[in-house]
């Protein structure tokens, strides 16, 4: 246990520095660019004293690595700042409202894209080159292949236009829609939860099947079977703990970039969670924002890497965290 | 020449088909217009048939609903002169809350709002001028609160408060553009309903004054003003309203809520058949951000009204469909390719009058217009940027370039000293050959078809045109109002940066008064990015906008309008631009959840809450 959390410590030291590195590319591309004087020198009315208070607001007047430095230190003391474009909201609760938002889609699809993209993967790879593995291969290679925009509003026209009268599925977020009545709630999410669900778990599927098929063609598999272990058994016991391995990695990065908001999936459905606020932050050059959302999605997918690295030796005692 | 022309015709025909599948995009700075047609699919409401609706009774039949807009954007607060805002859907939304002393009509007219008549211009012997107001009897806000003469003065105070007229100096920032009220030289209130101001000499754009009156019982200064515009709210109260709605609440990412406002006085406007309060409970706006999700959101029920830039899809899937109204409207906002004298070649007239000749509108309309709105537009496209086709003084200045005049085209350039170089395209002995780039918007796709078509129409006459975009609302800022490009256009020349664009294409955004239309011509205005200048056009906008009658005033706009849509008035410089079309924008809504609409939302930019009161839901 000792050795886990000297893992874990040592791990968090030496994501600082890429967290660092991280934000300060993005930051540095970002200021580069998101020019707020720029906005204002269009603004007719607006004098120097408007020119001034901006310079002062958000240090225009010094170079990108100091400022990246002042909003650095007012980050890591959880000022994040206003958000301009954003009537002024402050960013690390407005992030954190959205989050919640996105967490809504995210988690439910998570765990079906999970359990299904096991399921699958196994299925077909136990059943290779069977009728239904050719199936269930066409239906990720379909998934895969269609953009996400696609499948989104493929199932807006199907489910929320012309099959309404049997579905009544929402086409777009209901306000308060998770304060409703149980059937409220799952008319306002099946349609998102859907296109992330069979988006992703297109491609999770193809990796666990590949990673499945590697496991039962090995010599334990053989041996297993050989000493008269059920299929089933073999399969289930000691095929897929193995096979997961890969899987977990995956499962760690798509976990973070689903709680990171999905841009598409939400832009489409006017799901108010973090995709559509940063892709709003970017398009307005709104800095502080942008940078919230960014630190927020790098710390996930920092925070689900370490898991996953932690998951790999539950799954394989073999694996040493030195 | 025939390999060109067959081209071109190739690309009509393609642009035609695109133009049903093309999305024009927003670029934020355009804004949408007025005059109503309508698309197939169309069923037409009480009103437009003439069908008997009494206007005291407007509502009765409809159920007690509200009216959802799906809409792609959401402002970042309701400030309308913050320049973080999206001044469209700001501007919109403001127009169901409070009213001002004029309206807009369908026809881009000035109708009194808040005021009783028209206001009187007494115009004195040493060219001072009074204006008389009235307003109407019995006008209230929300709150209870009677709206007075003392609100419009409050919100004159509040405009100019600390603001210098003599050194155009100092003023509360964030309080909007003070143009017009600076020229007010005494405000009088004379009773709760009349008021006078004063004016040195006549303002012309008086009428365009006060198009809000702020609720100046709550916020009594710049700063709070300032504070309470961003939310709607002062001190934890919503801000009362003198418009058909109320400010709800806002749901940020999501929606925001009007609710109707029941102490609403009745709309004036000849587009308004209802007489008194909304029909409807209130309005909620959804932001939906992607226009294909906004026409599933229509089509689903989830949404009574939708109003956008023309999209294709509104052309495939909404206007064959008799469930749903749509009007497109022609209104003041204008596209147009302009010129940089001070490029080398187009710095000669003959070759501005050469692109003139060789450019066909008439094949723009047919080719990307027409399918999309009909004869809402004229045929022959626009060919005034002072008076839009809609408006009764309106002229078209460029009749004489009546498109595809190639022969006379390169007669012209022959006349400048060109000769046909290699591959038809002609050159000049000092400046070389005709080359040149026509900029915009990168990403709209309906201003990209039409560059690519004009830019197709000008081959053949030994005219190359490059195309070079810079995406989206950057363009401004990179090309025509890069501040080299301005310091270039208002030098004369001699400094800054003449060579950042030759053509540009864009939007003009015009309306009732088009003496806002000078600052783009003037000399030496930061919105002249041309280089025109002329002190003939300088004096003469002085003139027009200091002529009293209504009619001599907008012959006199028509006059300056020559000066840059043709060479009469200015054989130089003039024909600096050449106006191509109105863009109106598309409105539709549910035939099924609304037994009407409401008429004109496009004039002025309005927008589609402008005349929210016809709204009237279906029946239970």
């Amino acid at each position: 246990m000792i050795a886990v959390f000297a893992y874990v410590a040592r791990r968090i030291m030496t994501t600082i520095p890429l967290l660092l590195v991280g934000t300060f590319i993005v930051y540095a591309l970002t200021a580069s660019v998101a020019d707020p004087l720029a906005k204002l020198a269009t603004c007719n009315q607006c004098d120097q004293a408007a020119f001034d208070r901006l310079i002062d607001l958000y240090d225009l007047d010094k170079p990108i690595p100091l400022r990246y430095v002042y909003w650095m230190r007012d980050a890591a003391t959880g000022d994040m700042g206003q958000a301009p474009t954003e009537g002024s909201a402050e960013v690390f609760p407005l992030v954190m409202d959205r989050a919640i938002n996105t967490a809504r889609l995210a988690i439910p699809a998570f765990l079906i894209i999970a359990t299904l993209a096991v399921a699958l993967g196994v299925y077909s790879a136990v059943n290779q080159y069977s009728k239904s593995d050719y199936f269930v291969t066409g239906f990720s290679f379909v998934g895969i292949s269609m953009p996400t925009f696609v499948f989104a509003l493929l199932l807006q026209v199907i489910f929320a236009v012309w099959w309404q009268d049997w579905f009544d599925a929402k086409p777009f977020y209901v306000s308060q829609m998770h304060t409703g009545s149980i059937s409220e709630v799952v008319r306002s999410h099946i349609l998102p939860i859907t296109t992330l669900v069979l988006v992703i778990t297109a491609a999770e599927s193809r990796f666990e099947r590949a990673s499945m098929l590697e496991v039962i063609n090995s010599d334990y598999i053989r041996t297993a079977r050989a000493k008269g272990l059920p299929r089933r058994r073999v399969v289930l016991k000691h095929g897929l703990r193995n096979a997961m391995i890969p899987l977990v990695t995956i499962w760690a990065i798509d976990f973070a970039a689903l709680l990171g908001g999905s841009v598409v999936t939400e832009t489409i459905f006017s799901w108010p969670g973090l995709g559509p606020l940063l892709l709003r932050a970017i398009f307005n050059g709104d800095l502080n924002l942008t940078m919230g959302i960014i630190m927020f999605i790098s710390l996930l997918v920092i925070f689900f890497n370490l898991i996953a690295d932690l998951v790999y030796g539950m799954l394989d005692p073999r694996i040493r965290y030195e | 020449m025939a390999r060109d022309m067959k081209r071109a015709r190739r690309l009509v025909a393609a642009a035609a088909a695109v133009a049903l599948v093309a999305t024009a995009c927003g670029d934020g700075g355009e804004e949408p217009t007025g005059d109503q047609t309508t698309a197939a699919g169309e069923t037409p409401t009480a009103t437009e048939t003439g069908d008997a609706v009494d206007p005291a009774n407007y509502c009765e039949g409809g159920s007690e609903a509200e009216l959802v807009w799906a809409h792609e954007q959401e402002p970042p607060d309701m400030h309308l002169d913050d320049p973080n805002n999206n001044l469209s859907i700001t501007s919109w939304v403001r127009q169901s809350l409070w009213d001002g002393l004029y309206g807009v009509s369908a026809a881009t007219e000035f109708i009194p709002e808040l005021l009783a008549e028209e206001a009187t211009v007494n115009e004195a012997d040493d060219g001072s001028v009074t204006i008389d107001y009235v307003l109407r009897d019995g006008l209230t806000w929300s709150d209870g609160t009677p709206l007075t003469a003392e609100h419009v003065k409050g919100t004159f105070d509040i405009i100019m408060e600390g603001y210098d007229v003599e050194t155009g100096e100092g003023g509360v920032y964030l309080i909007g553009d003070r143009t017009g009220y600076d020229a007010i030289t005494e405000f009088t209130v004379n009773s709760d309903t009349e008021f006078t101001l004063a004016f040195d000499s006549f303002y012309a754009g008086y009428k365009a004054l006060f198009s809000e009156v702020f609720p100046t019982h709550v916020v009594t200064t710049a700063e709070e003003a300032n504070a309470a515009f961003p939310e709607f709210e002062h001190e934890g109260e919503t801000l009362p309203s003198s418009g058909p709605m109320l400010f709800d609440s806002w749901e940020r990412g999501n929606s925001m809520t009007l609710a109707r406002n029941d102490e609403y006085h009745g709309s004036t406007s000849p587009d308004v058949t209802n007489a008194g309060a909304a029909c409807v409970t209130g309005v909620k706006i959804n932001w939906v951000t992607d226009t294909d999700a906004q026409i599933n959101a229509l089509k689903a029920g989830e949404a009574d009204m939708i109003f956008t830039q023309p999209q294709t899809a509104f052309g495939e899937r909404i206007s064959t469909d008799e469930a749903f109204t749509i009007a497109s409207e022609a209104g003041p906002v204008y596209e147009h390719w302009g010129f940089n004298l001070f490029n080398p070649h187009l710095a000669q007239p003959q070759v501005r009058e050469a692109i003139a000749l060789a450019l066909d509108k008439s094949q723009v309309m047919s080719a990307l217009y027409t399918p999309l709105f009909g004869d809402a537009l004229p045929a022959e496209g626009l060919g005034n940027t002072y008076w839009m086709s809609n408006q009764p003084a309106y002229e078209d200045h460029q009749a004489q370039y009546a498109g595809n005049l190639v022969d006379e085209a390169k007669a012209k350039l022959e006349e400048a000293g060109y000769t046909e170089g290699a591959g038809g395209i002609y050159e000049h002995p000092e400046h070389g050959p005709l080359s040149l780039r026509v900029g915009t918007t990168g990403g709209n796709a309906l201003r990209e078809l039409q560059q690519q078509l004009i830019v197709e129409q000008l081959k053949p006459a030994g005219i190359e045109v490059t195309i070079d975009n810079v995406p989206g609302g950057d363009y401004f800022g990179a090309m025509p109002f890069n501040p080299d490009a301005i310091a270039c256009a208002n030098s004369g020349g001699t400094e800054g940066n003449c060579e950042l664009w030759d053509i540009t294409q864009f939007a003009w955004v015009g309306g009732p008064w088009p003496g806002s239309n000078h600052a783009a011509y003037l000399s030496g205005s930061g919105n002249n990015p041309y280089g025109f200048a002329n002190d003939e056009f300088d004096a003469m906008s002085e003139e027009c906008d200091a002529t009293v009658n209504d009619d001599e005033r907008a012959a006199c706009y028509n006059e300056m309008d020559k000066f840059v849509t043709t060479l009469e008035k200015d054989p130089e410089n003039g024909l600096v631009v050449i106006p191509l079309t109105q863009k109106p924008s598309y409105y539709a809504y549910s035939n099924e959840r609304l037994q009407r609409g409401a008429v004109a939302p496009d004039a002025n930019s309005a927008g589609p809450l402008v005349n929210v009161v016809d709204y009237l839901p279906a029946g239970e």
